[in-house]
């Protein structure tokens, strides 16, 4: 019996466990079709669609597309594989392990953090090589990035609490929220500029604080303190965390 | 210290009450089987034995650990075989069970070692590095037990283990489970297959609308419906032999037509071999062979969850 093999207690083991389902995901969903279009792809057609033939700098652009390039690749592998995982009844698996749901759900949001991370290099390059945009500070570009990618892993792995064994039903769900936070977050419509109405939904958007710290490496400048973007960050992971955490065990009774 | 108590276990999803205070237990090394009609409450009772669900009124222990309060200390002991194979297709063999004992926390030298061991002990060393999406439905199968068994548990769950299946993995499957118990390895086994519970499990649970109609020995439950007894019986030209002739034989209560013989149902087998004989006779036939049946595991399946529809006059059993 191996009822404890590790000496590094039970926070060990739950780490272990969660990059163990991340290293799952990466093997089995990283190049699925349907995750290279929605995470890959789809951003880049959104940003074309809406950037192309705007007078903007690149330096205003590039921080804007990598933004949302996190938005749609960190929130695009658990919508997919939780789904397809019920269909295929592994995710009992993972339930049934002697790990708490706090790991299956770090996990599930560290693959889509990962997949992220890499992706957002495609933007991020793109503007060095092509645009030849400067990058005034390295740190908030960052934490932007690794916080904001995070988040949006998390807040895929909370939709994807719905019971549902397809993919499509969370993804119609997901694009309701996220499509409009490319609107309210201040990554193609200046925050200054969003009518005072919309003020309120900006500051909703997790969004809003990862652009915002993003787009300070490229331009030096910030609409909040780049403390303010962290904490909201970070409120906002621990949020969708136990909102997640919370909803697996609910559905799972 | 049991293996695993139940008690009063309830469950309830909205209106339907899928489990009522439901009691058991099972010993250290004892193999327990779990029988009952589908929708009876056997896989709502392996949720909550794993710590999947929770019950809405009871308590259950592994190895003296609340499953709800100690979930994590408790599901360390058990191995969880489930109903469906389900295994990552686009893993091979070797990822995952890999995948599965680092779910366990199983040290890498361990779960190489015990890796390789599965492997070979279930036929699947030489295909280890293959995907597993070409697998069969019996190697797959074999698979999942290996990925069941990856963490030594003390405790194994097992819902329908041969399900299906190819003779070689049953045959497979079967001698792993002899070989478990005989480590003293707890067995907790679902099935539909009763005479696969008569002959693994030390006792059998049988279950029915949520209830447990009956616990005891496979043995002692056959006891239980001493009525059910049977005379099997062939006939040189059974095709000419009519079943609603042979029910007419006094002190038959039913006959079931089974290929190429009659189970002739009764309380009285003597009285029915000598009316089979005279039978026989007048009928222009011979009797090729004869045997008398004690009832078996299933007449008491079917008896105490009410599924007859072989024995006339038979009720279920509250």
């Amino acid at each position: 019996m191996t009822e404890s093999v590790s000496a590094c207690g039970q926070l060990c083991t739950e780490l272990n466990a969660a990059w163990a389902i991340a290293k799952k995901d990466i093997l089995i969903y990283y190049l699925k079709p349907n995750i290279i279009v929605s995470g890959a792809l789809f951003p880049l057609f959104m940003f074309l669609a809406f950037a192309v033939g705007r007078p903007a700098e690149p330096s205003t652009m590039i921080p804007g597309l990598i933004a949302i390039t996190i938005l749609f690749s960190a929130s695009s592998i658990e919508p997919v594989s939780i789904p397809i995982e019920r269909r295929m009844k592994t995710f009992d698996r993972l339930i049934s392990a002697p790990i708490t749901l706090h790991a299956v759900v770090l996990g599930e949001s560290l693959s889509g953090f990962l997949y992220s991370v890499g992706i957002a290099f495609v933007p991020f390059i793109a503007g060095i090589v092509l645009f030849g945009t400067p990058i005034l500070n390295i740190a908030p570009l960052v934490l932007g990035v690794i916080l904001t990618a995070f988040c949006f892993a998390t807040m895929g792995t909370l939709f994807a609490a719905y019971p549902t064994e397809s993919p499509g039903d969370i993804m119609s769900m997901l694009n309701l929220v996220r499509l409009p936070l490319i609107f309210v977050s201040g990554v193609f419509i200046p925050l200054s500029q969003i009518p005072a109405a919309g003020q309120f939904i900006t500051y909703l958007s997790p969004l809003t604080y990862g652009n915002d710290l993003i787009h300070a490496a490229y331009a030096g400048t910030t609409s909040f303190n780049p403390l303010v973007d962290i904490a909201m960050l970070c409120i906002f992971i621990l949020l969708f965390q136990f909102a997640a955490n919370r909803l697996y065990k609910k559905f799972n009774e | 210290m049991y293996a695993i108590e139940a008690l009063s276990l309830s469950k309830r999803f909205g209106n339907l009450q899928a489990l009522s205070h439901v009691d058991f237990s099972v010993s250290e090394g004892e193999t327990f089987g779990f029988l009952g009609p589908n929708g009876a409450g056997k896989t709502t009772t392996i949720r909550i034995l794993t710590g999947i669900t929770s019950p809405t009124e009871g308590t259950a222990r592994i190895f003296g650990k609340d499953i709800v309060k100690e979930t994590i200390a408790a599901r360390r002991q058990i191995g969880i075989v489930h109903e469906t194979s389900n295994i990552y297709t686009d893993l091979s063999a070797w990822q995952n069970l890999m995948f599965t004992a680092e779910l366990y926390n199983v040290g890498r030298q361990q779960r190489e070692k015990r890796g390789r061991e599965l492997l070979d002990l279930f036929g699947l060393l030489e295909r280890k590095d293959d995907k597993t999406n070409g697998f069969s439905k019996g190697m797959k199968r074999r698979l999942t037990l290996a990925m069941g068994l990856i963490n030594d548990p003390r405790l194994l769950f097992l819902d329908e283990p041969t399900s299906g299946l190819d003779v070689q993995s049953n045959l497979i499957i079967r001698d792993v489970i002899r070989d478990l118990n005989g480590q003293g390895v707890t067995v907790f086994l679902t099935t539909h297959n009763i005479e696969e519970a008569n002959l693994a499990c030390d006792r059998v649970a049988i279950i029915n609308h949520g209830r447990v109609a009956a616990i005891d020995s496979p043995e002692r439950l056959k006891k239980t419906i001493q009525s059910v007894q049977s005379v099997e019986v062939a006939f040189d030209s059974s095709g000419a032999v009519k079943t609603d002739d042979l029910e007419r034989i006094p002190a038959v209560s039913d006959v079931i037509k089974e290929g190429d013989k009659f189970r002739l149902i009764t309380e009285d087998p003597p009285a029915v071999i000598d009316g089979v004989m005279v039978f026989a006779r007048a009928h222009g036939t011979r009797v090729i062979s004869i045997t008398t049946l004690g009832p078996s595991l299933e007449d008491v399946f079917i008896r105490l969850t009410g599924l007859d529809i072989r024995t006339k006059g038979v009720k279920t059993v509250d």
